[in-house]
């Protein structure tokens, strides 16, 4: 699928490692903040 | 992810939230970063680093190589109604330019906040431009590139 500026971003609910620790983090939870949301290739990569 | 954790703080003081994404699982961040990024910066990388095994996240966002089984470097400036504004798109060989990313967020803030479009290479404290019938044809009366 193409996304396009200005359309809401689609939502998504995944697990990640934040704080030491494991967490669900969900983009929609983040309404009402800015958001940087960073794709890279994998771990052990320059980015 | 390194180079965005060393200046985090540029962004937080945007009230910017960063989330990182790849295909690695969440036990494969956290490797990563106590062996090596907790070594490149000062209390490794302090945002979410999110799982997204199978690219289903990077499908969703069309960055994801099916090919190579990757994520490749995607980034996307998602506003506070949870609209994206800004996306760049690289390909794996190339790293991303962190002023940049700092420098859009700056001009989407302060149009979201005044308004006012931000023309070319646009930084805070630099002129905008008040788009109307009588700008039309005249900006380069009242803006230059560089200004």
């Amino acid at each position: 699928m193409s996304l396009k500026v200005g359309q809401v971003a689609p939502d998504f609910e995944t697990g990640a490692f934040v704080d030491g620790g494991f967490k669900e983090i969900k983009l929609s939870d983040y309404r009402d903040k800015w958001v940087v949301l960073c794709f890279y290739p994998g771990d052990f990569t320059f980015v | 992810m390194a180079s965005v954790a060393a200046r985090y703080k540029e962004l937080q003081d945007l009230g910017v939230e960063v989330l990182s994404c790849s295909v690695d699982s969440k036990f494969t961040h956290k490797i990563w970063q106590e062996v090596e990024l907790s070594k490149m910066v000062d209390g490794g990388v302090p945002f979410p680093m999110l799982s997204d095994t199978g690219g289903k996240i990077g499908s969703l966002y069309g960055v994801y190589d099916v090919e190579g089984g990757v994520n490749v470097r995607g980034r996307f400036i998602i506003d506070p109604d949870g609209k994206i504004q800004a996306m760049e798109v690289l390909s794996p060989p190339v790293g991303r330019n962190f002023s940049e990313l700092v420098r859009q967020v700056q001009a989407f803030q302060h149009v979201r906040k005044t308004g006012e479009p931000t023309p070319a290479g646009w930084q805070p404290g630099k002129k905008t431009l008040k788009p109307g019938p009588e700008l039309a044809g005249k900006v380069w009366e009242t803006w230059k590139i560089g200004d």
